[in-house]
C-alpha cells in the first residue's frame, strides 16, 4: 500500500450524539485525521440506503456511521432502523463483491469524545489497509 | 393439506378453464383474473372476466409472463378492496409479489382469491417472440415432458416453483396420470371447493411429498447457481462489465412488480443539475458515462426493493440489452432475504423488515470499539 | 455555402483529429461523443474532459444507445452551459436537441454542435448480441456507395433526414467514396468555422453539402420510407389496427422515456389521473363481462401521439428499446409526417420558429376512455 494514501472517508453523525462527540473531542483537543470528512443528519434513522450508495460509488473509500447508543436515540429508534439498513445495505455490497467491510456502524455518546477521535482514527488505518475504493476509480459507473 | 383432483384430458389450460367456468357459474367466485392471448395472438395479457364464454379464449397457464400479474392486482386494488370475489390464477411468483405490494399498500387483497399452481417456468419472453408458434409448442412439450432446460434462467432455478400462498393450488407433482391435484391452501380455499360441489378431502401427500424432494434439490441448484454468477459478476470490474451495456432506460424497474413508486427517484429533479455539476465530476476521471449513474440506479433499486424481489424474472425480459438483471437481483435478494430471515410473498401478515426492529440484533453489523488507540489519545500522527 | 475543411486522415481518424484539437486547445471545456467502455466492449455516450480518453471514443460509431438530444437536454436544463462543449451526435439527435431547446427543456447556447451526413445506425439488439462488429466494415464500404445498409434501424431505412440542418460542423460520411483517406468537413455556420480556427489541414473551396450522391441516397431512402408506412398501412392503424398492433404492449413505457421528445418528469400516463377505484373498474366489468388490466394500453399510444407526432424526429429509439418488437417509431414517423406536414412544421429545423401552437396540451384527453 502506497504511503501517502490519504482515504476519503465520509462520517455520517447524527446531529445529537453523533455531533455531540465530535464536540467534546474538539473541546478536549482530541485530533482526527483531516481527512474524514463529517456529515451531519438529524438522526442516523434518516440515512437513506441512497446517501450511503451514493458516497461509496462516488468515490468515498470508506463510510462510517455513528448514532446514539441504544436507548439514547432522540427519535426513540432511529439507531435501531439505521442498523437494519446499514445490515441490507453490506449485504447487497458483499453479495457483489464491492467490500462491505468500508461501511461501519459505531455508536457514540456525546460525552465519547476520545471514543469519537478514537473511531475516526481507527476506521482511518483499516482503510488505509484496505486501500483505495477501486470503484472510485472506475470510470463506467 | 387436502385437495381434490381434476381430470386432465386435453391440456391443463382446458382443464383450468373448465373448472374456472364451473366455480363461476356455482358462484365460487364472481369473476377471474387470467392470462388471456391478445388480438393478434403473440402474446399474453390479464383480462378479468366475468363472462363465463369470455373464458374459452384464455390461457391461465401462457408460455410466458409479460406482464407480471401482481401489476394487474394492483391496478385493480390499489385504492381499496373490489365489492366482488375476484379469483386471480398466476404463477406463484406474482401471487408472492401481490402479497409484498398488499404490505407497502399498493394492493387490497380483501376479496381477492389466488389460484396457484405448479409453475413449470416461463419462457424468455424474447425467445416466445421471435415466432410465437413454434414456441408454443415448445412449452407444450416441456410442461408434458417436466423439462426446464427452455426456460428462463430464473425459472429453472426457482425454489419457489410449488409455493401455496393463494387460496387454491394446482399440484402437478405426484398425480396420477391425466390428472391434477386441486389443493385447498387457505379455508376460502376449502369453501370455494364446497361451493363447487369437489370432494375437497383427499389426501394429497404424494404431491407434498414429490414436492419436498424436488425443492431440496432446486435449493442446491440455486444455491451453485448463484455461487458461479458470484464468480462470474462480483467485484467492481465484473459488476460492471455486467452492466457495460445498460442504457439507463429503466424499462427494468418499470416492469418489477414490486418497484411501485410512480416516479422513481432515479427519474427524479434530483438528478437535474447544472452543466458545471457534470464538468466537474467529469474532470475528476476525465471522462462521464452520459446518462449518468448507472450503477447508483441499480444498486438504488436493489436498496429499495431487495427484501421483496420474488425472483420473477420480468426485469430480465423487458429489457432491451438483454442484461441479466433478475439473475443478478435474485442473488442479492437471498443473501439478503436469509439474513433478515425474510421470505417475500410467504404470509400477509409477515411485517415488511424495515418496517420493524429489535433491541437484540444484528449486532455484527455494530464494530466493536477495541480502544487500541487510547495511547495516542487520538492524536492522528 | 459553407467552407470546406479538409484533413487528410480518414472520416474516423479525421474527426478524432478535430475533437483533439478543439478539446486539447482549450476551444471547449468538455465533448459529449460515443466512447467505446472499458473493460469490455459496449458503446455508449461520455462527456470528456481529458484528451487521453480521446482515444477511446467512436464519434460516427453507428449506434444510439440512447438519443443525444435527450441527453444534451438534461445537461442543459438547468441553464445553458457557461463554458463551450461540442457534442459529435447523428442529424436525429440534433433536431431532438433543437426541439427540446424550443420547449425550454436545454439551451444550444455556448454548444458546437459537430454531425454528419448519416448513413444510419445499426439497432440496439445487433450490438447485444455482438452481429454489429462484423457487419461494420461492409457498412462502411456500403456508406461510401452511396447504399442503404440491409441492416440498419428500419427508420434510418426511411429517414429523409440524414443531412443535418442546424449543426455547425457536418462530417461527410453518407456518400464520401474517399471516406478512408481523406476526411471532409463542412463548416456551416461562422460559429463552426471560428472554432476550428488554427487546425491543421486544408481549406477547400465553398461547397454544398448536397449533391449528386446525397441525392441519389435521398431518392434510395424516400423508397425505404414509402415501404414502411405502407407496412403499417397494411396494419390498419385506426382503432382497431392499433388494437392488434399495441395489443402485445406490456406497458413498461420504456418508449416514452428514451424518447427524447417525451420529456415530462412524470408522464401523465403513469400519474394519479390515470389510475381508477376498484369500482369503477367493476361498474366496466358488469357492463361488458370482461376488461383488461393494467388498462388503457392504446389510450397511452394514443396520448403519446398526440403529444409526440409534431415533434417525432424518426430517431427510432422507441423502437428498439420495446422488448416485444413493436414497430413503435414507424407508427409515430408516419402519424408525425402527417401532423408535420398538416402544420407545415419541420421538427428541429429552426430553432427560432415556434412549435405549432395547438398541437401541444398536457390535459387533453383526460376524458378519452379505452379499457380493453
Ligand atoms: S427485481 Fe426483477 S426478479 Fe426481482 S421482483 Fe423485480 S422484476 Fe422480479
Ligand atoms: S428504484 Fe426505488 S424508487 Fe425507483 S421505483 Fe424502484 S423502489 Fe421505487
Ligand atoms: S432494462 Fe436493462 S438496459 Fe434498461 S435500465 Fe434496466 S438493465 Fe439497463
Ligand atoms: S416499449 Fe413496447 S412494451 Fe413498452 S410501453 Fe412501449 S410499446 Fe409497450
Ligand atoms: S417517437 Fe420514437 S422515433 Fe419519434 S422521436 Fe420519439 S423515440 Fe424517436
Ligand atoms: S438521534 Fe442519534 S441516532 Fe437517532
Amino acid at each position: 500500500m502506497s504511503e501517502d494514501f490519504k482515504p476519503k472517508i465520509i462520517y455520517f453523525m447524527c446531529s445529537w450524539c453523533g455531533t455531540g462527540g465530535s464536540e467534546t473531542a474538539s473541546a478536549h483537543h482530541l485530533y482526527y485525521p483531516e481527512n474524514v470528512i463529517p456529515f451531519r443528519v438529524n438522526c442516523t434513522g434518516a440515512i437513506s440506503p441512497l446517501h450511503l450508495l451514493r458516497a461509496f460509488v462516488e468515490g468515498a473509500d470508506g463510510i462510517v456511521i455513528s448514532g446514539c447508543h441504544p436507548g439514547d436515540c432522540h427519535y426513540n429508534d432511529g439507531n435501531f432502523r439505521a442498523r437494519r439498513r446499514v445490515a441490507s445495505i453490506k449485504s447487497i455490497l458483499d453479495s457483489l463483491g464491492l467490500g462491505a467491510d468500508r461501511v461501519w456502524f459505531r455508536y457514540v455518546a456525546h460525552g465519547e469524545g476520545k471514543r469519537f477521535a478514537d473511531t475516526a482514527a481507527e476506521f482511518n488505518e483499516h482503510i488505509k489497509n484496505l486501500g483505495p475504493n477501486p470503484l472510485k476509480e472506475r470510470k463506467e459507473t | 393439506m387436502k385437495g381434490t383432483t381434476l381430470p386432465v384430458e386435453k391440456d391443463l389450460n382446458q382443464t383450468l378453464i373448465d373448472f374456472l367456468k364451473k366455480g363461476l357459474e356455482s358462484g365460487g367466485f364472481d369473476a377471474v383474473l387470467l392470462p388471456s392471448r391478445v388480438p393478434s395472438g403473440d402474446s399474453f395479457a390479464y383480462l378479468l372476466i366475468k363472462n363465463p364464454s369470455l373464458l374459452e379464449e384464455a390461457t391461465p397457464l401462457p408460455p410466458v409472463m409479460p406482464v407480471q400479474g401482481a401489476k394487474a392486482v394492483s391496478s385493480l386494488t390499489q385504492y381499496g378492496k373490489t365489492n366482488q370475489k375476484i379469483l386471480a390464477a398466476m404463477r406463484p411468483c406474482e401471487i408472492r409479489a401481490a402479497t409484498e405490494l398488499s404490505k407497502l399498500k399498493q394492493a387490497e387483497l380483501e376479496n381477492i382469491l389466488f389460484l396457484s399452481l405448479d409453475c413449470p417456468g416461463a419462457l424468455p419472453l424474447s425467445d416466445y417472440l421471435e415466432n410465437p408458434r413454434e414456441k408454443d409448442k415448445v412449452f407444450q412439450e416441456a410442461l408434458e415432458n417436466r423439462k426446464t432446460e427452455s426456460m428462463r434462467p430464473v425459472c429453472q432455478v426457482c425454489r419457489e416453483f410449488s409455493t401455496t400462498t393463494g387460496d387454491l393450488h394446482v399440484g402437478r407433482w405426484g398425480a396420477e396420470k391425466g390428472r391434477v391435484f386441486l389443493i385447498s391452501s387457505s379455508e376460502q380455499g376449502k369453501k370455494i371447493q364446497e361451493t363447487m360441489g369437489n370432494q375437497g378431502d383427499q389426501s394429497v401427500d404424494s404431491w407434498e411429498s414429490k414436492v419436498k424432494e424436488l425443492k431440496e434439490q432446486r435449493l442446491q441448484e440455486r444455491a451453485q447457481f448463484h455461487e458461479d454468477l458470484k464468480t462470474k459478476a462480483g467485484g467492481p470490474d465484473k459488476l460492471l462489465e455486467f452492466f457495460n451495456q445498460c442504457i439507463n432506460c429503466h424499462n427494468c424497474m418499470r416492469a418489477c412488480p414490486v418497484c411501485y413508486c410512480r416516479q422513481c427517484y432515479f427519474d427524479s429533479e434530483a438528478f437535474d443539475l447544472p452543466v458545471d455539476d457534470f464538468l466537474k465530476r467529469a474532470k475528476k476521471k476525465g471522462s462521464l458515462r452520459l446518462p449518468t449513474d448507472t450503477l447508483l440506479f441499480q444498486l438504488g433499486r436493489m436498496s429499495h426493493m431487495v427484501h421483496s424481489c420474488v425472483s420473477c424474472g420480468t426485469c430480465e425480459d423487458a429489457c432491451p440489452m438483454d442484461i441479466p438483471v433478475a439473475q443478478l437481483f435474485s442473488l442479492v435478494a437471498d443473501q439478503t432475504q436469509k439474513l433478515f430471515q425474510y421470505s417475500p410473498g410467504r404470509n400477509r401478515e409477515e411485517p415488511l423488515p424495515f418496517s420493524v426492529y429489535k433491541e437484540e440484533e444484528f449486532h455484527e453489523v455494530e464494530t466493536p470499539y477495541r480502544k487500541t488507540y487510547s495511547k495516542g489519545e487520538g492524536k492522528n500522527a | 455555402m459553407p467552407k470546406v475543411l479538409k484533413l487528410s486522415q480518414g472520416v474516423q481518424e479525421g474527426t478524432k483529429e478535430l475533437l483533439r484539437f478543439l478539446l486539447s486547445e482549450e476551444k471547449v471545456k468538455g465533448i459529449v461523443t460515443l466512447k467505446e467502455r472499458s473493460p469490455q466492449q459496449g458503446m455508449g455516450y461520455s462527456l470528456i474532459t481529458n484528451p487521453q480518453e480521446l482515444p477511446n471514443t467512436r464519434p460516427l460509431y453507428p449506434l444510439m444507445p440512447s438519443n443525444a438530444g435527450k441527453i444534451l437536454s438534461h445537461l442543459t436544463l438547468k441553464g445553458p452551459s457557461p463554458q463551450p462543449l461540442a457534442v459529435v451526435a447523428k442529424p436525429c439527435e440534433i433536431r431532438a436537441f433543437i426541439e427540446l431547446a424550443k420547449r425550454a427543456q436545454g439551451g444550444v447556447e455556448n454548444i458546437l454542435l459537430i454531425s454528419q451526413t448519416c448513413p444510419g445506425v445499426f439497432p440496439l439488439q445487433m450490438s447485444v448480441n455482438g452481429g454489429l462488429k462484423e457487419k461494420l466494415s461492409s457498412y462502411w464500404k456500403s456508406a461510401q456507395k452511396n447504399e442503404v445498409f440491409s441492416e440498419i434501424r428500419s427508420t434510418c431505412k426511411g429517414c429523409v433526414d440524414f443531412i443535418p440542418q442546424n449543426a455547425d460542423i457536418v462530417v461527410s460520411v453518407a456518400g464520401s467514396k474517399d471516406s478512408e483517406k481523406e476526411c471532409e468537413i463542412f463548416l456551416n455556420t461562422s460559429k463552426g468555422e471560428s472554432f476550428v480556427e488554427g487546425i491543421k489541414g486544408s481549406k477547400a473551396a465553398e461547397k454544398e453539402i448536397t449533391n449528386k450522391q446525397t441525392q441519389e441516397l435521398l431518392d434510395k431512402r424516400k423508397e425505404g420510407r414509402k415501404k414502411m408506412f405502407d407496412q403499417v398501412e397494411a396494419e390498419k392503424p385506426e382503432i382497431e389496427g392499433l388494437v392488434q398492433i399495441f395489443g402485445r404492449c406490456i406497458g413498461c413505457h420504456g418508449c416514452s422515456h428514451v424518447c427524447p421528445i417525451c420529456y415530462c418528469d412524470l408522464c401523465f400516463f403513469d400519474s394519479q389521473q390515470n389510475e381508477h377505484l376498484p369500482q369503477t373498474f367493476e361498474r366496466y366489468l358488469d357492463l361488458r363481462g370482461g376488461l383488461r388490466l393494467p388498462p388503457d394500453t392504446v389510450f397511452y399510444h394514443l396520448g403519446r401521439l398526440m403529444h409526440t407526432s409534431i415533434s417525432c424526429v424518426g430517431c427510432g429509439m422507441c423502437s428498439d428499446v420495446c422488448p416485444v418488437d413493436i414497430p413503435v417509431s414507424s407508427i409515430f414517423t408516419k402519424v408525425g409526417e402527417a401532423v408535420q406536414k398538416k402544420f407545415q412544421y419541420t421538427p428541429g429545423k429552426d430553432i427560432e420558429e415556434p412549435v405549432p401552437s395547438g398541437t401541444y396540451k398536457e390535459e387533453e384527453f383526460k376524458e378519452i376512455g379505452e379499457q380493453s
